[in-house]
């Protein structure tokens, strides 16, 4: 198995991300997946009970979402998986392109609060160097801002 | 032969029993003590609240001993009973003595010794304890400084820095025996007076109901038919979904109803085009504005309600039209804010439409209805329990015992979804804003406003709402509103006018309309922000308060003038 895995969590700046990724599954003719991480970290300062539903609630919104992405791709005429796991984005990220050997891990730069969502240069560096050494995808980043 | 026997053995019962009272009140009558001499009083605090648990000794002259000793009850009274064995000889004094209060030692006067030895009961005058700052004082003002910073700052989950707080009291007040009783501040069981367990078991309830509700896919269902009511117009459907969002709020928690709506609503801006944050920001500042017409839509709402005994119906009849207005106010607001983001929806999807309508249906059909039913006799026993003295606690958990016998679910899935860091949060902190009260904090800020205000029940209102309000954009609501319900007491007893509890719901209207007011003023913000984030529009600190501040505004605002119009124009108060 080999392919493209786009980690995308929707809005606008996940846009150039998308176009990047199709673009590449069209130049490599590599199968590409959209990759939506349900991650919940934010309940933990205020309620820990609703995880259950509201987890099912966010699968729902990154199916939406992959959604988007898919039609985007087949508006290419290309043929696009959606996938959504549940977890630590960065762990759940690099799960995804070990499971499916990948070759290229496309990525956006989201602007956020969230620190787990902004990368610094130093930060970008070591996640790509990780994902290079336990998944052996090449990490190709595309819009945003990596300046903080 | 039986019967006869039976009927002689019942004769000599009848008359052994009569003989034996007989004997027994002519042996009462013999022993008759002598008339009590009793000495009776009262003791209140310089805000003329009574003091209770403090240890009131009757002592002779020259004497440690107490001849009589007790303690003051809820209402500050006391009993002292003299002993028939003691005879009263020379002068006799009342001492009292209460943890952060002066002693007194109060001399009785000549004639009320005279009116003791005839027998008679003495009443004293009442007496007035002075506060005592003390080193307590400053460790539970300390403690409870800290415990809202960590809250604030996030620094520490909301339930921790509450039970951090707490320990730190217990600590410091066991450890007086050792240290000195100056760090005393209460024991356990001090503490545990002022966890008030009608608000636990009413939260605690409606969690469990809560949990089947927002299995049965009620809200997706709702929010697509908002969609299909609004025909796609998107003033219109964001006026619906802020309807939808604000009722299910004024029954549920306003976090839950986030939690849920905000994940469908990203969903249908998406597939209309519009930005989600056009229709998220006025669905959540809607559930912070009708979260507050009733008993049960708030924490805040929870909390005041228990304290200052306002019944379900007391929060609907006074609040639901200030509710209206605000919300009137919220909605062309919101209009003009998003003017731009609801102008057009430009990119309507046909696919992600479709993809909408097939997962828009109720889950749980059955469940639905079952809950319909058991909410409707849970809100009927709210309104007119109160006539049967039963509280809304009872009913909470009347109904999700009912709802969970009837519906049988896990019943494991249901205790797991009580949110106990809640409810624990809830117990440290009534501990901690408890240890201010005792030491006397809540008096000295109680005083500092009233001297403020000056007796004037509009500037009261004014005062209490809109600081209220203004606080509640920066710190937690919830801890903030506890620790100000024993200073509304205290206003509503001072401030002319303000017995009909005025004040407290000046308190709901500033502390959860505040919440609109920053992204940290209301959990439900914070749910809310998080999911958008996660879909890709993050809502920033500023952004929100660019947005939720003018609604602040307009909101408290106009509730503002429904207070004034509901309770100084319309009943205004005597005198």
């Amino acid at each position: 198995m080999s392919g493209i895995v786009c980690a995308i969590r929707g809005g606008p700046d996940s846009r150039s991300t998308i176009d990047h990724a199709i673009s590449l599954a069209e130049e490599t003719g590599l199968p590409l997946y959209f990759l939506y991480v349900v991650n919940l970290d934010f309940l933990a300062h205020t309620t820990s009970s609703r995880v259950q539903a509201i987890s099912a609630e966010m699968h729902q919104m990154g199916e939406f979402i992959l959604l988007s992405a898919q039609s985007a791709a087949a508006a290419k005429k290309l043929a696009a998986q959606g996938i959504v796991r549940h977890g630590k984005v960065v762990d759940e990220i690099i799960n995804q392109c070990h499971e499916i050997k990948a070759d290229y891990l496309v990525l956006g730069l989201p602007q956020g609060r969230d620190p787990e969502n902004i990368f610094s240069k130093g930060q970008l560096q070591r996640f790509s160097e990780r994902i290079e050494r336990e998944a052996g995808a090449k990490v190709v980043l595309t819009g945003g801002i990596a300046d903080e | 032969m039986n019967s006869r026997f039976l009927r002689a053995l019942l004769v000599l019962i009848v008359i052994g029993v009569s003989l034996a009272l007989v004997i027994t009140r002519a042996h009462a009558q013999v022993e008759t003590p002598e008339p009590e001499r009793v000495i009776i009083g009262q003791v209140i605090d310089q805000q003329g609240q009574p003091v209770e648990a403090a240890e009131v000794m009757l002592k002779a002259s020259g004497q440690t001993n107490p001849i009589a000793e007790a303690s003051t009850q809820p209402d500050g009274r006391y009993t002292l009973i003299l002993p028939s064995s003691n005879p009263i000889s020379g002068s006799l004094s009342v001492d009292i003595q209460r943890a952060h209060f002066k002693d007194v030692d109060l001399e009785l006067d000549a004639s009320a010794i005279k009116d003791l030895r005839l027998g008679e009961t003495v009443a004293m005058p009442v007496i007035t304890l002075n506060r005592q700052i003390n080193l307590a004082f400053w460790i539970a003002t300390l403690t409870f400084v800290i415990m809202l910073l960590l809250i604030a700052a996030d620094k520490l989950h909301n339930t921790l820095a509450a039970l951090v707080g707490a320990s730190i009291i217990f600590a410091f007040s066991y450890s007086s025996d050792l240290l000195g009783e100056g760090l005393f501040i209460f024991n356990f069981q001090g503490a545990l007076h002022y966890v008030d367990w009608n608000v636990i078991f009413l939260v605690m309830g409606m969690m469990i109901v809560i949990a089947v509700v927002e299995r049965t896919g009620i809200f997706q269902w709702l929010a697509f038919v908002a969609y299909q009511l609004s025909g796609g117009q998107a003033w219109l459907l964001v006026t619906i979904l802020m309807i939808i969002t604000g009722v299910a709020s004024a029954f549920l928690d306003n976090v839950t109803t986030m939690l849920l709506m905000t994940p469908i609503t990203v969903q249908i801006a998406l597939a209309l085009g519009i930005n989600p944050l056009a229709l998220l920001m006025p669905e959540v500042m809607a559930s912070n504005v009708i979260g507050i017409s009733t008993l049960i839509g708030t924490p805040t709402n929870i909390l005041i309600g228990s304290y200052a005994h306002i019944s379900f119906n007391g929060f609907l009849v006074n609040l639901t039209p200030g509710v209206i207005l605000a919300m009137l106010g919220l909605t062309i607001y919101s209009q003009f804010a998003y003017r731009r983001e609801l102008q057009v929806a430009s990119e309507v999807s046909p696919l992600l439409l479709e993809k909408l309508s097939e997962r828009a249906h109720i889950t749980e059909l059955d469940h639905l209805k079952k809950v319909g039913w058991v909410g409707a006799g849970m809100l009927i026993l709210f309104i007119f329990g109160e006539n049967v003295h039963l509280v809304p606690a009872v009913t909470a958990l009347m109904g999700a015992t009912v709802l969970l016998v009837w519906i049988k679910p896990d019943i494991e899935e249901m205790i797991e979804a009580v949110d106990w860091t809640t409810l624990v949060f809830f117990i440290a902190l009534f501990i901690v804003v408890g240890s201010i009260q005792e030491v006397g904090l809540i008096s000295m800020i109680a005083d500092l406003i009233a001297r403020l205000v000056g007796g004037s029940l509009l500037l009261t209102m004014l005062t209490v709402i809109w600081v209220s309000a203004i606080i509640s954009t920066v710190i937690a609501n919830i801890p903030f509103t506890a620790a100000m319900l024993p200073v509304i007491g205290y206003l509503s007893t001072i401030v002319p006018g303000a017995h009909s509890k005025v004040l407290f719901f000046c308190l709901a209207v500033g502390s959860a309309l505040g919440g609109n007011g920053s992204l940290i003023g209301a959990s439900a913000n914070m749910v809310t922000a998080g999911i958008s984030e996660r879909a890709g529009y993050p809502i920033s600190y500023m952004y929100f308060i660019k947005k939720g501040f003018p609604a602040l505004l307009i909101t408290v605002g106009l509730a503002t003038l429904w207070l004034i119009l509901r309770f100084l124009v319309l009943s205004p108060p005597p005198g």
